[in-house]
């Protein structure tokens, strides 16, 4: 529900995301990270939600 | 005391041309309600809305203000250092500002300015603004400034006080200030005795049309202590949900909360309005709080605006009558009824 | 619903006469016209100063936390699922309680209503389902389906779920086409459109907390806002803080709210703060077939976890 209510806000769906990885799945963990850098990274900086320095 | 005569015709123009030397505030429109904000671009001021949300003493008291900024980068100029921010003080005017309001600016101003300590932020940007005044030619039914030492052409705290007669403004220059924003703006055509003579019947029109009465006679010589432990307290506070929206809309609410919001190396100290209605208001470090109930903190508010206020500087209470948190309190906890409780209160012997 | 408050004058005369109840929670007319103030009346003769009609728009559970006396509680059909939930909650119990349950016909909103006529609103009444409402120049009559509020146009659990008196009949609940049109309608815009239609609808924002100390779920000791050892969110204008705090409020809700609007009823500048709960509404029904506060016997979907929880989200 909060991503959803983020992406409804909008925010790029991709910039949050879930996985369920047990310290015994090393390997998932890997793969998963590189996923998530990618997929963040291609949507360039984040804009939204941050707070400026004003 | 000169008055000038200002066509509607050439009102906006005049506007533009103080613009130049100017920094403008004044009422305009955010969504659905009226508020005083700085005026962008060619934005001219909306000198028909009777009533606005929120007061104007944001032009002089911002509800987040910078105060100082520091870093600990040693590799940047004044390091270590607190600076103070760096706040455009150039000249500033406030056009439209309600009697009331500008009356509330000066009893702030006796908490602000004292022997003890003039607090600069607040000092400055008010010796930066000139208050062009406007009076009410209609009251709201919120409206009960006559009986809190104000009035609807009331001059206190004002520099000009434009009064609207349909095709012209009539404007009372009270001050020099107002005398330079009048040349400014390009406003220098005396007015007639005729057109005087409107201001009074106007005045007394407006003064009239004020129906509700409170009763403040017997505030000063009633007993602090007494007041205090009144019985009907707790049946004023029931309802209150301690949000806050009567401190933020009020004109003479001042408190504050000062913080440092911090990033890394380098720190921003900042001011924001602050509510005693907050539970937190008065949580002290030790973790006492003093009015840590929410009976205290409504009769708190209370008392603060219609008793001590009043005892420490016998300037006449803290509420000036504009009736704006008589209008957007959620519950409708109403001062009107609170002070002639007080007023009227007589202890059981 | 005029007649509702002579019913509910004598229930809560007869409940503080016998001693069922210590204090009576219901509402008195207000100061100005269409106002209407929450109201503890502790004795008969204080009883007979409450009242009700369409501008009962607050939701009185509010009142009800942590409270340790026997309450008797008027609660319209929003209100009643918010209690259900503080028992659940356990922030009172349902022995202290005496549910004086009002069937409700709908709100209205004041500013709407000023809105119709060119001058102050001097007088309201009602009648039925006729609401008439005058001002020095003049009088209209108008009808309360047409002009209710937002959230009272979609409501769909007009009776209280929970009661032990009812005050007058049982009314019939809407049936919706499109329950969530509103939510919907912000789904289908593109991500950049819906982050300025949330920047443009806090624009306004003052950081009062009307709203959350109106809601009945806001009942943290120490609200996140508040927190500032670790500080999560500024407590200044600054629009991401605005921003935060509001989302982060309405995410604390999930699952719990009603849809009750004492939110936008309590706000000072009009901001239309519903647009963040709407969508977890719409979202609890969908992904867990929840609606809140319906079931005293059920904990909510966020509180509890079940195997067949929606899980496509995870990778």
């Amino acid at each position: 529900m909060m991503a959803s209510l983020l992406e409804h806000m909008g925010m790029e769906k991709d910039r949050v995301q879930f996985s369920w990885i047990s310290s015994a799945e090393a390997t998932k963990f890997a793969t998963v990270a590189r996923e998530v850098a990618q997929s963040v990274e291609a949507l360039g900086p984040n804009t939204k939600f941050v707070k400026g320095s004003d | 005391m000169k008055v000038i005569k200002i066509d509607k015709n050439q009102w906006t123009q005049g506007v533009d041309a103080a613009r130049k030397s100017y920094q403008l505030f004044g009422p305009v429109k955010i969504k659905e309600n009226y508020c005083f904000a700085p005026l962008q671009g060619t934005q001219q001021p909306d000198m028909n809305v009777v009533d606005t949300v929120l007061s104007p003493k944001s032009a002089v008291f911002p509800q987040t203000e910078k105060l100082l900024s520091a870093t600990l980068d040693a590799s940047k100029p004044a390091h270590h250092l607190m600076k103070r921010a760096d706040t455009d003080y150039s000249p500033r005017a406030v056009i439209g500002i309600r009697p009331f309001d500008a009356r509330a600016i000066d009893l702030v101003k006796l908490n602000f300015d004292t022997k003890e300590y003039r607090d600069p932020y607040w000092c400055d940007a008010h010796d930066a603004t000139t208050f062009v005044g406007l009076a009410v030619n209609t009251p709201s039914q919120f409206d009960f400034s006559t009986s809190m030492g104000s009035g609807p052409f009331d001059e206190k705290g004002l520099d000009v006080l434009l009064v609207d007669t349909d095709s012209a403004y009539l404007a009372k220059v009270i001050t020099e200030k107002g005398q330079a924003f009048m040349a400014c703006a390009g406003f220098d055509q005396e007015a007639t005795p005729d057109d005087v003579q409107k201001i009074e019947a106007l005045k007394k029109t407006a003064e009239q049309a004020i129906t509700t009465k409170v009763d403040t006679d017997n505030l000063k010589e009633k007993s602090l202590l007494d007041l205090h432990q009144a019985p009907f307290w707790d049946d004023v506070a029931f309802s209150c949900i301690n949000c806050g929206t009567c401190t933020f809309v009020c004109p003479t609410c001042w408190c504050f909360d000062i913080q440092d919001e911090t990033k890394g190396n380098d720190t921003i100290r900042f001011r924001n309005w602050d509510s005693c209605m907050s539970p937190l208001f008065t949580l002290h470090g030790s973790g006492h709080n003093p009015r840590g109930e929410k009976t205290q903190r409504v009769r708190q508010r209370f008392m603060h605006k219609l008793k001590y206020f009043l005892d420490k500087y016998d300037q006449g209470t803290m509420c000036v009558g504009c009736g704006r948190c008589v209008k957007s309190c959620p519950v409708n906890i109403d001062i009107r009824e609170v002070c002639n409780l007080m007023n009227a209160y007589e202890p059981q012997k | 619903m005029e007649s509702y408050t002579e019913q509910i004058r004598t229930l809560a005369v007869d409940l503080l006469k016998s001693g069922k109840v210590d204090v009576v929670i219901g509402y008195r007319k207000g100061s100005v016209p269409m106002a209407t103030v929450p109201f503890m009346a502790r004795t008969p003769e204080q009883a007979k100063q409450l009242t009700w009609d369409s501008h009962c728009t607050l939701n009185l559970a509010n009142y009800l936390t942590n409270r340790q006396e026997k309450i008797g509680i008027i609660a319209k059909g929003c209100d009643s699922r918010n209690i259900v939930n503080h028992i659940v909650e356990n922030k009172i119990n349902r022995d202290q309680l005496h549910i004086i349950g009002v069937p409700c016909k709908g709100m209205v909103n004041p500013k709407e209503l000023q809105a119709l006529l060119d001058d102050k609103i001097v007088s309201y009444s009602e009648s039925g389902s006729t609401l008439t409402i005058a001002s020095s120049q003049a009088e209209i009559k108008i009808e309360r389906e047409d002009h209710l509020r937002d959230n009272c146009s979609l409501c769909t659990h007009r009776n209280p779920v929970i009661y032990d008196d009812l005050v007058g009949e049982v009314v019939t609940e809407p049936v919706l086409d499109d329950p969530f049109k509103d939510v919907n309608a912000i789904e289908a815009m593109d991500t950049d459109t819906k982050w300025n239609y949330f920047d443009d609808l806090l624009d306004g924002c003052i950081r009062c907390y009307a709203c959350r100390n109106a809601c009945p779920l806001c009942y943290c000791p120490t609200c996140f806002v508040d927190e500032s050892d670790p500080q999560w969110v500024g407590k200044g204008q600054n629009e991401t803080d605005i921003k935060t705090f509001h989302f982060l409020r309405a995410f604390h809700c999930a699952g719990r709210c009603t849809d009750c609007g004492a939110c936008e009823a309590a706000c000072p500048m009009d901001i239309h703060v519903r647009a963040f709960t709407r969508k977890l509404i719409k979202d609890s029904k969908e992904l867990f077939g929840w609606e809140a506060g319906l079931d005293i016997s059920k904990r909510p979907p966020l509180d509890t976890f079940a195997p067949d929880d929606p899980n496509d989200f995870i990778k």
